[in-house]
């Protein structure tokens, strides 16, 4: 192994080790106090970003850096692939993850000092770092798919960070429940490259499909993107994510992993170059979703929701540029659109603070925003639109109408079924789920 | 002073493990102290016989051993997790006679004892709760498929009159009514549709722990894959039936655990959803399929006793009015249990880096080959299963703390030490899995039990002719071709 292959390893790994060691040690007794777990994320982050900067100085002088640690495991003839390649689509993304990580590390020190949940809090910055990074480094789609769902659940169990309040809980559920379903098509999509090509690895070349084949691999990919991204229809998700602390608010909905929907079509940009179909859905979503985001950005009350949804406005457009194939233009925005993001959710509970000061300072005189680009639709027209963006384009109430309510009240049918064997329990009333859905319980919450 | 030989001879290392439970059961119903230390201390030692058991092992022929190894360590760690209110000689005798037992079932190559060790295996559950309960189903369906099983045997010895299973290989003992009786008595062990109801229905009353471990004794796979798969061949055309039932139960379970309320029964339900995902990769014929399926064996195992322990020790804290319709912010009192619960939760429906994505990711690859439909169900039913888990954790765990309960201690050392282990076990399973699980878990008998119905290459029933085997190949596998060119060689 070289020195920047080690590197390539260290970068990835360090986070993790840092996780698995203090995680242990927590679960047998021992909690570390906030200076020390401070002073560690800061070294960590560090060292991860000093070696990325080694590897784009490698990159700019050399070709891709391949590192090929084996297999995790090999059953006969199918084998799961330990391959990491930092290329110039990688190197990019790793930077933003090493570099934000530790941003955020040092800024919630102090944001989060004495909080409850200060070891819990970065505990979960480290799974996440080392989530991203491994997705971002690795070498085959099976890989990726394993920092995936790192960053996944690492994504929810901090929406639900304040956990004695209901509302975050309930967000995070929901926000999982997403995440899963969408899930399901990036799984389905590598078993299926698995099954036609041979493998999902693109270390060393595209896994190579046919027309129709690369057309249904897409759209399942789309989907698991489409999931992670925030995109129409499932982004009902992203306000309800806002119930996390800012720091990571900042660094999921503003930076990584809702960029990691978009990391993931480029990744795939063989396939969609093969599939007009998908390509085509790709910009229509990407189109649909900058639309939404940005008329019900407009009736956001809140300043991070009304930051997420200009993020999601942001993100449809690189949805766009992606479909048209504008790669390197799409990367570009991710990085731009992800550091102003993350700058922005850390400034705004200090923003509205100033604000509120300098309203009152002048004696409440501050001068308005200006005319809305809304003000010239008809007065009836702009009714319903606000409406419509206050409901946030009634995406939830579809979802919940047309797929959630649906299985509960199978779900509570096969409950009140399987119950009537019992005679102590049949007066029992079932689940009361539908008549509760989870959309109500966390609009109350906000 | 040198040690005996025989002693590390495979039988006695084998008899030693039985024994060994069996003994402190006796020991237990007549001294009745210590219970506890007694338990503990017959399944450690059955663990290490089962230990001395997997080293002795030739390559690749470890599997009935390595299920002998975890069964012995579950029921170390379950005994030493349970309550001091559950500790009681009754409970511990019966884990140990349910220990034993499924050590037996494990290791016998023999009809009759099989058959022993299933009716022992099913008396502690009846005779501690079953009879008392007023629920019937888990009655009915132990002892259905308890009589199934004796029939079907009864019908193979009758036939054949042999007793010994390997020498019954390949030769479809009794023919269709023997077949069908084993399906049968798998399909009611194993809780298949539509047999499903009696595991919720098993884990609503008594200590929950013990039901745990019958549950996770999976009698109803070891069945197909010592019975079933290697004696019956010439059946492949009905297996595929077995694998679509087997994941309609996934899907179906995972559906009705949605809305589920109470957390015995919630968990009950996932852990049969994804039982039910062992038969289907049993029955996928690939070799990925099989090893996926005996990974998930060790994780649906491992983890299920890990979350009914914990519920358990929760309901002793907490009471045992525990519910999924509201919040109890169980980890303000109990952060240790909860991240334990989160952990092993998670494993169970494949979270990565842990042995649970590494089974999840066989299975899915196995089944997709063989059954794309079924491939495509399983992540499906996976994922319900993990937002009803979730569903469950936050209701437990999260939400505002309760401030009405008298005893709030987190995990005691001694609970703490075994969950650690469980973790540590499942964590390092799964980043490590070749060198810790699959090796063990693969190997001559996977592919042996993948040949008998796929593979082309060497499956030689002596009473067929060239003939009947190129067409049965033909059908139980996609590779039909090859098989034809192979045989005429």
């Amino acid at each position: 192994m070289t020195l920047f292959q080690a590197i390539v390893v260290l970068v990835v790994l360090a986070p993790g080790l840092v996780f698995a060691l203090f995680a242990l040690l927590w679960l047998l007794g021992w909690t570390p106090g906030e200076r020390l777990l401070a002073w560690v994320t800061g070294v960590t982050f560090s060292a991860c970003s000093s070696g990325v900067a080694a590897l784009i100085w490698k990159l700019a002088s050399g070709s891709n850096i391949t590192v090929s640690l084996g297999s995790w495991f090999t059953v006969d003839t199918y084998h799961f692939p330990l391959v990491l390649v930092v290329d110039r689509l990688s190197v990019p993304f790793l930077a933003l993850a090493a570099v934000l990580s530790g941003l955020i590390g040092q800024f919630s020190a102090t944001y989060l000092h004495r909080e409850s949940g200060f070891l819990r809090f970065f505990l979960l910055l480290h799974l996440f770092a080392f989530g991203s990074l491994l997705a971002f480094a690795a070498g085959s789609f099976d890989l990726l798919a394993a920092g995936w769902e790192i960053v996944g659940i690492t994504s929810v169990l901090l929406i639900g960070f304040f956990h004695q309040r209901r509302a975050p809980v309930e967000n995070g559920l929901y926000v999982f429940g997403i995440y899963r379903a969408c899930d399901i098509g990036l799984i389905v999509g590598i078993f299926a490259m698995h099954h036609w090509a041979g493998t999902a690895s693109f270390a060393v070349g595209f896994p190579s499909l046919t027309g129709g084949q690369a057309v249904i691999v897409s759209l399942l990919l789309l989907l698991a993107a489409s999931g992670k991204a925030a995109q129409v229809p499932f982004s009902g998700w992203l306000p309800r994510a806002m119930e996390g602390p800012t720091p990571s608010s900042a660094i999921f909905y503003g930076a990584i992993s809702i960029h990691a929907g978009a990391y993931l079509l480029l990744r795939a940009q063989p396939l969609l170059a093969q599939s007009l179909l998908a390509s085509t859905l790709v910009i229509l979503i990407g189109a649909t979703t900058a639309i939404h985001g940005t008329i019900v950005g407009r009736a956001s009350a809140d300043a991070k929701t009304s930051l997420a949804y200009a993020t999601l406005t942001q993100v449809g457009i690189i949805f766009i540029e992606i479909g048209f194939g504008w790669r390197w233009l799409a990367v570009a925005h991710i990085l731009g659109n992800a550091t102003v993001r993350t700058m922005q959710y850390l400034r705004a509970p200090s923003m509205l603070h100033d604000y509120h000061q300098m309203h009152s300072a002048v004696g409440g005189q501050l001068s308005a925003t200006g005319t809305q680009i809304e003000e010239m639709l008809p007065e009836k027209f702009q009714l319903w639109l606000y409406r419509w963006a206050f409901d946030r384009g009634h995406l939830d109430t579809i979802l919940e109408r047309w797929l959630i309510a649906p299985l509960l009240h199978t779900s509570t049918y096969l409950s009140r079924r399987n119950r009537t064997g019992t005679p102590s329990t049949i007066a029992v009333r079932p689940a009361d789920a539908p008549q509760a859905p989870i959309a109500r319980v966390a609009r109350r919450g906000e | 002073m040198s040690v005996p030989g025989w002693l590390f001879r495979a039988p006695a290392l084998t008899a030693a493990s039985v024994s060994a439970s069996w003994l402190a059961a006796i020991v237990l119903s007549i001294y009745r102290r210590q219970s506890r230390v007694i338990g503990s201390l017959a399944a450690f030692l059955s663990a290490i016989a089962s230990a001395a058991l997997v080293w002795k092992a030739p390559q690749g022929e470890s599997l009935y051993q390595t299920l002998m190894l975890l069964f012995s360590c579950v029921t170390f760690g379950a005994i030493v997790l349970l309550p001091r209110r559950d500790s009681e000689a009754g409970t511990i005798t019966g884990l140990l006679v349910l220990l034993g037992s499924t050590l037996l079932a494990y290791s016998t190559g023999n009809l009759l004892v099989l058959l022993g060790a299933w009716v022992l295996s099913v008396i502690p559950f009846l005779w501690t709760t079953g009879v008392h309960s007023r629920k019937w189903r888990p009655m009915v369906a132990l002892l259905s498929s308890s009589l199934a099983i004796a029939l079907a045997i009864g019908f193979m010895v009758a036939r054949t009159g042999v007793f010994s299973i390997s020498h019954l290989k390949g030769q479809s003992p009794g023919g269709t009514v023997a077949f069908a009786l084993l399906i049968v008595a798998a399909i009611f062990r194993k809780g298949i549709i539509p047999t499903q109801a009696w595991v919720a229905d098993a884990s609503e009353s008594g200590s929950l722990v013990p039901t745990a471990l019958l549950l996770n004794g999976h009698f109803g796979a070891l069945l197909v894959v010592k019975l079933i798969v290697p004696l019956f061949p010439e059946m492949d055309r009905l297996f595929p039936v077995l694998s679509y039932l087997a994941i309609a139960t996934a899907v179906f379970v995972a559906i009705r655990a949605l809305a589920e309320k109470s957390p015995r029964r919630l968990l009950a339900l996932l852990a049969l959803s994804q039982s039910a995902c062992i038969l289907s990769g049993l029955e996928s014929r690939t070799p990925e399929g099989i090893t996926g399926a005996l990974v998930h064996w060790v994780v649906v195992t491992v983890s299920m006793v890990g979350l009914f322990g914990i519920l358990r020790l929760l309901e002793v804290r907490f009471g045992e009015n525990l519910s999924a319709s509201r919040h109890w912010g169980l980890a303000e009192h109990a952060p240790r249990l909860a991240v334990s619960f989160a952990i092993l939760g998670l494993t169970l429906v494949g979270l990565p880096g842990t042995l649970g994505f590494c089974s999840q990711d066989l299975l899915i690859s196995g089944t997709l080959t063989t059954h794309p439909l079924v491939g495509l169900l399983l992540p499906i039913a996976t994922a319900m299963n993990a937002v009803s888990f979730f569903r469950l954790f936050s209701r437990l765990f999260l939400g505002q703390r309760r401030t009405g309960f008298t005893v709030m201690a987190d995990a005691l050392p001694r609970e703490r030490w075994v969950l650690a282990g469980i973790v540590l076990f499942m964590v390092v399973g799964g980043l490590f899995p070749s060198a810790i699980v699959i090796e063990h878990s693969s190997g001559i008998e996977v592919n042996e039990a993948a040949r008998t119905f796929g593979n082309p290459q060497p499956v030689r029933p002596t009473c067929a002719n060239n003939l009947n085997m190129q067409s049965l190949l033909a059908k139980s596998s996609g590779k039909a071709s090859i098989a034809a060119v192979q045989l005429k060689k």
